[in-house]
């Protein structure tokens, strides 16, 4: 047993501890989990600080037992964790972001009588997520890939007592659904490969052995179940709907786990892709596609987890890019980052919800003033995203836009910038509708100690966290280089565009703009972004009204054929069942009945002999023997003679 | 005159008939009980007679005539107990009013 096990291993115990617990006992043992996430915090830098020098796996895990795991076609199957630089570098995000969250959830969720559920629910995708990334095994990857698709599904619909947690949890479940077809795709056509293995290292060693096409098969698999998960578009649906779920689930999912999984799966099986040019190019487009679709609907939106979410879209577009541009160490330090400032984001909008009782930044502002903590963290982490110079999302998207320059996609750099350009502008606006202009709400108050202390550390590292973009990118394996300075003002001026725009429209004092007016007059495209692009709509023509009309056509025929067969059956049966009856009333009753009367009748006849005279007995003896007589002598003369 | 075997079971049929009307015409119980003796005793009389002009050297009839009287007697005895149980019940012995078993 190698220690890298206990990594996943102790939040797994922590939700197994959780679940067979009462429920009252449940929500007083928080600090198994939040201790589980600690354990497992301190073991990934620990593993971090193995890895460190750079370079290759640190360790292997193996269970080779074949009987355990089964057999297919006669080649055993053996699951195995692995440990190499991505990896490392993931274990020590999720786990980071996991223990925010948790420790975070112990002030948010204290109130909420199903804590433990929650809690329980949290270590579980946390887990598998670790797994996920410590997985030497496709097979093993694929199961914690379902893994966090149902705790997704748990977690979007948390508070299932309402409607609409319902809905997003199920349309979460189905879209990322589709994606792992992609995935099971995949898995059967690497797996009917002559080596007739999942290990990853083995696959990855052998896609250039692989027939022509095959490597094409196996990449848009794998590109789809990425899309599900990492809510490409068009599969992007789910995600803003998951803003349903507790907010710092939505930070967990969009930080550590569950998108991230995506890009981590196209990164870490880059060598299939980089086989398939057309695929990687694909990637790219619909990279592209998702960061400029993100943006633009995070612009319109009014719910402050839905500016965050389609940003989400967005900044996973942007990864995709890079990895569409073959930049692995592009779209890892991306995800990296995003995954610090994102959930940093996302907690302080749990307490800016907390405190505002709203999620409509119509109804809030002027929360600077009450919430000084959370209004510092979260402008940190708004400059972060909005790409200004010295937070790491600034070193994060120049290294994109590097490795698109370097792969020539100078049209990607282009749309790169647009979407930078959007970010800034849609979290200006976010940022003046919430801590700056009047005050809307009463009771503002700071959010408590432990909740601001997550934000607070996850703030640190989003300041610093850039500065190691070359140590990043030297860990990984591959060369960094600090931005080039024509690109760092490019960005800079992007950036600043954004926030001016921002500003003009939202931010200043002395002059409100009329924004309705703006809206009546790019009436049409203002309509389409606030039905979402019509992708919903798309989504209900295309596939559930066709399906609703499908399912009445054959509930009609359900009712008249099928239901009409049974009911005739049930008819024909009925009258059977009936000219029986009268059979039996009739013919069986009457011979049974008829036999009953005769024999009645003959009684009532015979008994009138029974006169109770004695003299009458002894005439009738006396009749018989004189008429036996009578015979005999009969008899005899006639025989006689 | 020399009386022959006929003359016998003739005398032996007129008391089996007499009998016989009497047991059925009848209403006292003494009287049916009396009219079964006489049909007994034609029978009697047919056995000794059977006995003395058909099978003379033996004595079967003789005996089977005595065990016949016998039993003749032994009969009557529990008629006559009959007819007193019932008389004791109903006061009077009529035969014609002894009819409980009606059907």
């Amino acid at each position: 047993m190698n220690w890298l096990v206990a990594i996943p291993l102790l939040p797994a115990i922590a939700f197994v501890g959780l679940i067979f617990l009462p429920r009252t006992w449940r929500n007083r043992t928080l600090w198994l989990p939040v201790g589980a996430m600690f354990g497992s915090l301190a073991l990934s830098f620990v593993a971090f600080a193995r890895v460190w020098p750079g370079g290759d796996a640190l360790t292997s895990v193996r269970w080779d037992h074949p009987w355990m795991l089964g057999v297919i076609a006669g080649h055993p199957i053996s699951l195995s964790l692995q440990m190499d630089a991505i990896t490392a570098v993931m274990l020590v995000v999720i786990s980071f972001v996991g223990t925010c969250v948790q420790v975070y959830s112990l002030a948010y969720m204290s109130k909420d009588e199903r804590e433990g559920w929650y809690f329980a629910v949290l270590s579980l995708f946390t887990s598998a997520m670790l797994t996920l990334v410590l997985a030497d095994n496709l097979l093993l990857v694929f199961a914690m890939w379902e893994m966090m698709g149902l705790c997704s599904y748990l977690l979007i619909g948390f508070w299932y007592e309402l409607e609409a947690p319902r809905r997003a949890s199920q349309k979460a479940f189905l879209t990322t659904r589709v994606g792992d077809l992609g995935f099971l795709f995949a898995l059967a056509v690497i797996y009917v490969q002559p080596q007739h293995t999942w290990d990853i290292t083995l696959v990855l060693g052998s896609v250039h052995s692989w027939a022509p096409g095959v490597a094409t098969a196996v990449a848009c698999g794998l590109l789809l179940a990425a899309m599900g998960k990492s809510a490409q578009v068009p599969l992007h649906v789910w995600l803003p709907d998951a803003m349903a779920g507790p907010t710092p689930a939505s930070a967990l999912i969009h930080a550590a786990t569950m998108v991230a999984a995506g890009v981590y799966l196209v990164a870490r099986t880059i060598d299939i892709f980089r086989a398939a040019p057309a695929v990687l190019m694909a990637t790219l487009i619909i990279g592209a596609i998702t960061a400029l679709v993100g943006g633009v609907l995070a612009c319109v939106q009014h719910d402050v987890k839905k500016v965050l979410a389609y940003s989400t879209i967005s900044q996973l577009g942007l990864m995709f890019m890079a990895l569409g541009a073959g930049s692995v160490m592009g779209a890892m330090f991306h995800l990296v980052t995003h995954a610090f400032f994102k959930s940093l984001l996302f907690l302080g909008a749990g307490v800016i919800i907390h405190s505002a009782h709203t999620q409509d930044m119509r109804e809030m502002g002027g929360l600077r003033k009450h919430m000084p903590i959370t209004w510092a963290t979260v402008l940190i982490g708004s400059l972060a995203l909005a790409g200004v110079v010295p937070f790491s999302g600034f070193f994060s998207k120049d290294e994109i836009i590097s490795s698109l320059l370097a792969a020539h996609q100078y049209w990607a750099v282009a749309v790169v910038l647009l979407a930078s350009g959007l970010t800034a502008f849609y979290m200006t606006r976010m940022y003046f509708r919430v801590f700056e202009g009047p005050e809307q709400t009463e009771h503002l108050h700071e959010g408590s100690p432990l909740m601001l202390m997550p934000m607070v550390a996850l703030a640190t590292i989003t300041t610093f966290l850039g500065f190691g973009s070359v140590a990043f990118a030297t860990f990984l394996g591959e060369r960094g280089e600090w931005p080039a300075i024509p690109l760092v003002l490019a960005s800079t001026a992007v950036a600043a565009t954004g926030i001016g725009i921002g500003w003009w429209f939202y931010g200043r004092r002395s002059v409100v703009v009329n924004t309705q007016a703006y809206k009546r007059l790019f009436r049409p495209v203002y309509r389409a972004l606030q039905e979402k692009l019509y992708f919903d709509h798309m989504y209900d023509r295309v596939f559930i009204w066709p399906y609703m009309a499908l399912a009445n056509v054959l509930a009609v025929f359900d009712r008249s054929a099928i239901d009409g067969v049974v009911n005739g059956v049930a008819k024909g049966w009925m009258l059977f069942s009936d000219s029986a009856a009268a059979f039996d009333r009739l013919i069986i009753d009457g011979a049974v009945n008829g036999l009953a009367t005769l024999t009645k009748k003959t009684g009532t006849l015979l008994r009138s002999l029974q006169t109770g005279k004695l003299q009458g007995y002894q005439r009738l003896v006396l009749s018989a023997v004189v008429l036996f007589m009578l015979y005999l002598v009969i008899y005899v003369v006639v025989k006689g003679a | 005159m020399r009386v022959g075997v006929q003359a016998f079971l003739m005398l032996a049929a007129m008391l089996f008939a007499l009998g016989l009307y009497g047991v059925l015409s009848k209403k006292a119980t003494v009287q049916i009980l009396m009219s079964l003796e006489l049909m007994a005793i034609a029978v009697n009389i047919n056995l000794v007679a059977m006995s003395r002009f058909v099978t003379p050297r033996t004595m079967d009839g003789w005996f089977f005539a005595v065990f016949s009287m016998v039993d003749s007697a032994a009969e009557i005895g529990l008629g006559l107990a009959l007819v007193l149980a019932v008389f004791k019940r109903s006061n009077h012995s009529e035969v014609s009013d002894l009819s409980e078993l009606k059907g």
